[in-house]
């Protein structure tokens, strides 16, 4: 730079001396002042300024430079020779600079035609020098899902006098390992080829040429990095494909796709970036436009699958990988900012973010979905003998499940979002997603009465919603999901269950026990022994009846079944036993009494303890 | 034209779905009629009216505007507002469209809309493609733009740009076929590069597979499109006339960025069910007409895309050839005049392109996010609003 600045100097000041010099001998004193004013000055005035000299330098230039423009050998396959070419380059850029202020001169003009022709044909060598050194080092770059390919030796070793085209193969030799730890800084081309690849771009930026330096770059390094999505599985579909893609397929593609975007955005891009950046170094918006131009179709490519997944269907199986994909870019987001931070690429970041929250949108339409399930299942089939309803069993299981994410669904379900607070979210009961959950909870309860209603014995309605309330709380409890409801919800479900077993109680035996309340002020004996055997019979007629019913019913938590039992036969036995013992105490029936007394007082017991077993044997 | 075709069609009585719903309206009038009923029908007659508007509005446009940029622009923001009227239409008649047969209509509709989505994901790529051309404008723009006198060097800087401009262009057209090998560098050490750099412009334009065509998804999205018939608009209040005028919508508008903007296979074939029972009908199939026109004529026949800037980019280039190709070194006066003109006309090109593609592209973006979303928010709401049984 201080080599530039003197040149120009140089330059400058002859300008002045031959403007300001109206005759030679002026131009000669002005120039002897300025001589004296600075040593350095003085060497490079006195060098006569003559046409002939300009001349001379340009066809010392032309030699050099045809000489290697001509050839059909790549010039950087000779350090050497690159080294001269690029020397004779920044003469020529240099003698082009000088000479252009004096272009009045009609003899430096024509001097000057001739060097900007040199220049160009330089600059379309240098271009097609560049775009070789930039294919060759992509060559043998290989990064596969199950390969990872080591932090090449040290390329600082690289000797520069090597032959650069040389077999580069056996420094990139791919490894099996999963690629587990993103830490892994991979350098894409060879140190030796960055330099020379600055060497260039220095040069063409220096004539103006750009452009077509950066055409060169991003096209090579487009095609890489659209490579090295291929090898790593992923295809290019559209949003119409994923939409009607089974369920099945689409899952491996996500699960291709966090791997791509996790190797895209922590390994691939940020490697494109430092290349950009030491390519283009001292040209900050060159690096900026190339990397650009490098990275915007893979990303939209990525951003675009993500898109798909977001827009397409709400089915509440497809939440776990829908939140997979949400959580990859959650967690990439910093990686996103990072890489894209510079004006060009504001965009693609605001699109990430849009995709982003799109995802979570997706989420909180895939338990709207849910609620639309739950609403909708017809209150039709009834379970026989009062079991556990299948929806209830999907729908515990899924929010339990559902919960293990329970961060994320937090985030989800919050108003305002930002990915960075994510830990110190303040999880209470009160928050959205506690919400939405007793929502679904509510919903599934409204669902589970319409369906008890089918069942036209009440007791069995009763059941029906112990067993189904019973499961509900099991699943509740000692999870996330409990802690969301909260321990209120918790003692006011349980309440109910136990409210539905006192209305089973009472609508199955109230009237039994009213069978066998004993009257002890009875009228007349034989009144007395009449009654009692009717009240008997009856007896034996709805206690075979209700045994017959309800030995298929259904409790299927062992807990509540033996609950069950020993609450009925903590009533009914000592009532039966109290009557049987009645009955014996009759006159004339007392003798006789076995012949009605079907069931002894352990009978009942035993029946009693084979309620609720099912028509399978009742286990559940 | 297409101000005499309104005129025709508004003075005979064919305007079909128009009169149904008037007729509809005055049986209401006769009778005792709830202010919703009323207020529906004025909703979907309000709706045929302001879709009709815009349509001959953007019908109005001569032959210069036709498809240029601004003209896209305007059908994008035409195609935004029937959007929204239309939301709001799905809005209020959620209950409706829950139930036969307007549920079929309406999930018809947003499966539409989804296709939709991936035309304007390639009319983005389509926007990118047209960008690398900008650039190679810019590159001749630089080269003989502002050079005090214009050298052999600066010459053949512009004309490399301006083959690799050509070939860009042709390897849109021609993506399936082999191209002639061209031999632009000075080196030929690059020879067997030459095939690989070709793919250059080709793989990387898309980020839709080789098998994606456009034509196909327009197509899809105008697959069994066709005109409800009187006895079903009855049995609807006209509602699904609506939900119709927006499919089409939908479908003329994707089909006129595929016509204008260069995408992967490009097919303008698509059948559009004929009909000129809608007051909108009209303005659509005039313009449909004059694009297929347009489409037809010899200098445009095998344009990678029918935008009025293409076509400069084109023209400019075609005379800048011409112009570099007859090119004698020293120049004359009159040469160098000549070459300042091309230049100017490149130069005006290339303003048109850099100050209206990105508008462009973030207009069809914002398309693709209202799509999005009112599919996204009527689904949700439809299935909301359950009917209890």
């Amino acid at each position: 730079m201080a080599e530039n600045g003197e040149e120009k100097l140089i330059a400058v000041a002859r300008h002045i001396a031959k403007t300001l010099g109206h005759t030679n001998t002026m131009t000669d004193d002005i120039l002897k002042i300025f001589s004296n004013f600075d040593g350095r000055l003085r060497e490079k005035l006195t060098e006569k300024l003559s046409e002939d000299g300009v001349e001379q330098i340009l066809n010392n230039l032309d030699r050099q430079i045809s000489r290697y423009i001509s050839s059909d050998n790549p010039i950087w396959s000779n350090a050497a020779d690159a080294a001269a070419f690029l020397g004779s380059v920044d003469q020529l850029i240099a003698a082009v600079r000088d000479w252009t202020p004096l272009a009045d001169d009609k003899n430096i003009s024509s001097c000057l035609d001739r060097a900007e022709d040199l220049l160009q044909q330089s600059m379309f060598r240098l271009e097609d020098e560049f775009r070789t050194l930039v294919e060759r080092g992509a060559e043998s770059f290989d990064l596969t899902l199950s390969e990872s390919t080591h932090p090449h030796p040290d390329y600082s070793d690289y000797d520069d006098d090597d032959n650069g085209f040389a077999d580069e193969d056996e420094n990139f030799i791919p490894v099996a390992q999963q690629i587990t730890d993103y830490d892994i800084v991979i350098d894409a081309l060879p140190a030796g080829t960055i330099g020379d690849l600055h060497a260039i771009a220095k040069r063409m930026v220096a004539a103006g040429y750009v452009k077509e330096c950066r055409h060169a770059y991003s096209a090579c390094r487009r095609e890489f990095l659209d490579e090295s999505f291929s090898r790593l599985g992923l295809q290019k579909l559209s949003i119409d494909d994923v939409h009607r893609m089974q369920w099945t397929q689409l899952e491996d593609e996500i699960e291709k796709w966090i791997k791509a975007v996790n190797v895209a955005l922590r390994i691939l891009f940020p490697s494109e970036r430092r290349l950009c950046d030491r390519i283009f170094l001292g040209f900050s918006s060159a690096a900026d436009l190339s990397f650009m131009e490098v990275c915007r179709g893979s990303t939209i490519q990525l951003l675009n699958f993500a898109d798909a997944v977001a827009i397409g269907s709400r089915a509440p199986e497809r939440l776990f990988k829908v939140l997979d994909v949400y959580e990859t870019l959650r967690d990439l987001m910093p990686e996103f900012e990072l890489n894209f931070s510079d004006q060009y690429c504001l965009l693609l970041r605001n699109e990430a973010m849009t995709i982003w929250k799109r995802l979570g949108e997706a989420v909180r339409g895939i338990f709207m979905e849910l609620e639309n399930l739950i609403r909708r299942d017809p209150a039709k089939a009834a379970v026989p003998g009062g079991g556990l309803h299948p929806i209830t069993r999907y729908v515990m299981n899924y929010l339990r499940a559902a919960c293990r994410s329970r961060r994320t669904l937090e985030q989800v379900f919050e108003e305002s979002v930002d990915y960075r607070k994510g830990d110190d979210q303040a999880l209470s009961s009160s928050s959205s997603l506690a919400v939405q959950m007793a929502w679904i909870m509510e919903l599934l309860e409204s669902n589970l009465e319409a369906k008890s209603k089918i069942y036209r014995d009440s007791a069995l309605c009763s059941v029906f919603m112990m067993n189904n309330g019973k499961y509900i709380i099991q699943k509740v409890k000692d999870n996330e999901l409990g802690t969301l409801l909260g321990e209120d919800w918790i003692k006011k479900h349980t309440a109910k269950v136990r409210q539905y077993h006192v209305n089973y109680q009472r609508s199955s035996w109230s009237k039994v026990l009213g069978v066998l309340k004993v009257d002890i002020n009875s009228s007349s004996p034989s009144g007395a022994s009449k009654s009692l055997k009717e009240k008997l019979k009856l007896f034996n007629s709805y206690f075979e009846e209700i045994y017959k019913t309800q030995s298929s019913w259904v409790i299927f938590d062992d807990q509540l079944r033996d609950e069950l039992r020993s609450s009925v036969s903590g009533s009914l036995s000592p009532a039966y036993r109290n009557f049987v013992a009645s009955l014996q105490t009759v006159p004339d029936f007392g003798k006789n009494a076995d012949r009605y007394i079907r069931y002894s007082v352990d009978d009942v017991e035993a029946r009693i303890n084979e309620l609720f077993q099912g028509t399978s044997g009742g286990k559940r | 034209m297409p101000a005499t075709d309104y005129q025709e069609s508004s003075s005979s009585p064919s305007s079909f779905g128009f009169s149904i719903l008037s007729r509809r309206r005055d049986q209401v009038h006769s009778m005792e009629s709830t202010h919703d009923a009323t207020g529906q029908e004025t909703e979907l007659e309000a709706f045929q009216r302001q879709v009709a508007e815009r349509f001959q509005d953007l019908a109005a446009a001569d032959s210069h505007e036709l498809l240029s940029i601004p003209w896209i622009r305007k059908l994008l923001d035409a195609f935004l507002c029937c959007q929204e009227e239309f939301k709001i239409i799905v809005m209020n008649n959620k209950s409706k469209l829950n139930k036969p047969p307007m549920d079929r209509h309406i999930s018809d509709f947003f499966e539409r809309s989804v296709k939709a989505l991936d035309v304007c994901n390639a009319i983005r790529d389509g926007i990118e493609q047209i960008r690398q051309w900008e650039k190679q404008l810019e590159i001749v723009l630089c080269a003989l733009g502002n050079q005090r006198s214009i050298g052999e060097g600066q010459f053949r800087r512009a004309k490399k740009a301006l083959v690799d401009l050509a070939i860009a262009m042709l390897d849109e057209k021609d993506s399936n076929t082999t191209l002639a090998h061209r031999n632009r560098s000075f080196g030929r050490h690059n020879a067997q590069k030459e095939q690989r750099s070709f793919g250059h412009f080709r793989s990387l334009s898309w980020s839709v597979s080789r098998s994606w065509s456009a034509a196909r998804q327009l197509q899809a999205i105008s697959s069994n499109l066709v005109a409800p018939r009187g006895n079903e608009i009855m049995s609807t209040n006209g509602l699904n006339v609506a939900v119709f005028t927006m499919n089409y919508v939908l479908l003329f508008v994707m089909w006129a960025l595929v016509a204008a903007i260069p995408c992967q296979d490009r097919g303008l074939q698509t059948h559009f069910y004929m009909t000129r029972q809608f007051l909108w009908a009209v303005p659509i199939l005039s313009l449909h007409e004059r694009i297929l026109e347009e489409a037809k004529k010899r200098d445009r026949r095998n344009s990678c895309g029918l935008l009025k800037e293409i076509h400069d980019i084109e023209k400019c280039a075609r005379h800048m050839n011409e112009l570099t190709d007859s090119i004698h070194f020293p120049l004359t006066e009159e040469k160098e005049r000549e070459v300042k003109q091309r230049i100017e006309e490149v130069r005006r090109v290339y303003d048109a392109i850099k100050d209206g593609l990105d508008p462009l592209e973030r207009q069809v973006r914002e398309v693709f996010h209202r799509i999005v979303r009112s599919r996204t928010d009527g689904l949700d709401s439809i299935s909301r609003a359950n009917s209890h049984d």
